[in-house]
């Protein structure tokens, strides 16, 4: 074969991503992804001040786009996103930490799996955003509270798609190295975790959604600031227009940490087909 | 121990799967710099076989010796080359071929040119760094000949290295193996299912019987080097061919009915 006909068969290579429609925006069909857009707002512009004509039940994109520059110029919504972010990374990150240890831990021993199983395939199918009222009893309205269900939402996913990774790593390639006289530790830094390394990252991917969830849903059962106080404290007054600037922020934040974490992961795992 | 030229001594190995018998009594002496094929019908255990003398299984009695030293694991001084390339995904060609030396913590300068100079004699200058996905399926198995080489072991273990090919780039490995041979006369222990194959490349074809395993013949093949392609039409090679066929034809009906039935 020739070093011509090999990059060739480079180029095609498949975008497995999720996402590929946001992706699109920037690239073929764009017209369509960016009419649909528009048409979308027009149509919610157009319900909003003719159908129903009452910023009470329901807010313009215009007036959504006009309370952010305000809370913004007021300075007000730094407070809400600080302490969102806040809650949001602490609890993320511990999580990821916890998760790939019990995931290291469920591959590599027995007596771990069986004891440690029950508990996280039980509570991963648990909606255990429901839970976040009683962390608040327990912890209380302060940050520690949302942090803990943010943890307790993200570290599932992480969890099991470590061991899973761990655990689907070939046994072919393993006794490879083996025949070169391998020990067990070189065994698992030069094949297993490599090998995981996909599906771990999955599973931070996943996790970033779920902690999102966590953060909000905890911050609209009590919270002194955080982008899910200032939701429901909105909803309370009937200030539409923050309601909606509150969960723009929150969708910009989803969509923004996962493709960012998508380029991330082509980076780091560039051998993923 | 007496210094003798066998690379490797085999004596009264046997090897059982639970009820199944697999080898039974392997007697083989191979002389160092001597390229041996081994052939038989599916479950003949000639696989199994080159496994124990690889270090990746435990034989149940007798043993193998390389140079007088009871094999006990696998190590350095055998390359194993396996029937799939299991290259590692996330490694280059160069770092896919050190990985012996790098396991064994010999990577160095000196490696660094002996991997050049290997992925040369292997055919893949220029390739150093693609990554397996990049690759056809003649040129991973090159790769994963030359990580075989890589720790320069003194005996090289060939595992039906060649039959997820098709079947032209198949010939042309023959023909390069045959060549890269030549060139390092290292003791080579070639694991296939293919007669033709086996003659082509080998100084002697072990013939395998099947249940129990064991060694029906040895047959020390007479034929000129170096070896064109088409010495394969000629009468002497086709008469080893024929020969070997009709040592194992029965054997395979079996094992071909066997695997029907279930």
């Amino acid at each position: 074969m020739t070093q011509q006909a090999l990059s060739m068969e480079n180029k095609r290579t498949p975008d497995p991503s999720p996402f590929r429609g946001l992706g699109g925006l920037f690239t073929h069909d764009r017209r369509w992804a960016w009419g649909s857009i528009l048409g979308g707002l027009a149509l919610w512009e157009f319900i909003s001040r003719v159908v129903v004509g009452s910023k009470l039940f329901l807010a313009a994109p215009t007036q959504v786009v006009m309370a952010m520059i305000e809370l913004t110029s007021s300075g007000e919504i730094w407070k809400h996103v600080w302490t969102s972010s806040l809650e949001f990374f602490l609890g993320y990150f511990v999580a990821c930490f916890l998760g790939v240890a019990l995931g290291l831990a469920m591959a590599s021993s027995r007596a771990a799996k069986a004891a440690l199983q029950p508990w996280v395939s039980g509570l991963y199918a648990t909606p255990t955003v429901a839970l976040a009222p009683l962390f608040i009893l327990w912890f209380g309205i302060g940050i520690f509270s949302k942090v803990v269900v943010v943890a307790v939402l993200v570290i599932f996913p992480v969890t099991i798609n470590t061991e899973t990774g761990l655990l689907t790593t070939s046994k072919n390639l393993i006794e490879t190295v083996r025949s070169f006289g391998a020990s067990s530790r070189q065994i698992f830094f030069k094949v297993s975790l490599p090998s995981a390394l996909p599906f771990i990252f999955a599973g931070f991917r996943l996790g970033i959604g779920r902690g999102l969830i966590g953060v909000v849903v905890a911050e609209l059962f009590g919270a002194r600031a955080g982008l899910g106080q200032l939701i429901s404290q909105s909803a309370e007054t009937f200030n539409m227009p923050n309601l909606f600037a509150g969960v723009t922020i929150l969708a910009i934040a989803g969509i923004a940490m996962t493709s960012g974490f998508q380029a991330l992961e082509r980076k780091l795992i560039p051998w993923r087909e | 121990m007496t210094a003798s030229t066998h690379k490797l001594t085999v004596s009264r190995l046997t090897k059982r799967f639970g009820d199944l018998e697999v080898l039974r009594g392997i007697n083989v002496d191979i002389d160092r710099g001597q390229f041996v094929s081994i052939v038989g019908p599916s479950g003949c255990g000639k696989t199994t076989f080159l496994r124990i003398v690889g270090g990746l299984e435990h034989s149940d009695s007798g043993e193998a010796r390389i140079d007088g030293r009871v094999i006990d694991g696998p190590g350095t001084d055998r390359g194993f080359v396996f029937q799939q390339d299991n290259l590692l995904p996330w490694r280059d060609v160069v770092s896919n071929t050190e990985i012996g030396p790098e396991i064994n913590g010999k990577l160095g300068p000196e490696q660094r040119a002996r991997t050049k100079k290997l992925l040369e004699l292997v055919g893949l200058r220029g390739f150093e760094s693609y990554y397996p996905r990049q690759l056809s399926g003649g040129m991973r198995q090159r790769v994963n000949l030359a990580r075989a080489l890589a720790v320069d072991p003194d005996l090289l273990l060939m595992d039906e290295p060649f039959s997820a090919l098709d079947a032209q780039t198949r010939e042309i490995m023959q023909t390069e193996l045959s060549r890269i041979w030549e060139e390092g006369k290292k003791t080579v222990l070639f694991v296939t299912h293919q007669i033709d194959e086996a003659v082509y490349l080998s100084d002697r074809v072990l013939v395998f019987g099947r249940r129990p395993g064991r060694v029906s013949e040895d047959i020390t093949i007479d034929l000129p080097r170096p070896r064109p392609l088409d010495i394969k039409r000629t009468p002497a090679f086709v008469a080893y061919v024929e020969h070997i066929w009709k040592l194992i034809e029965n054997d395979v009906r079996v094992s071909v009915l066997e695997e029907h039935v279930g």
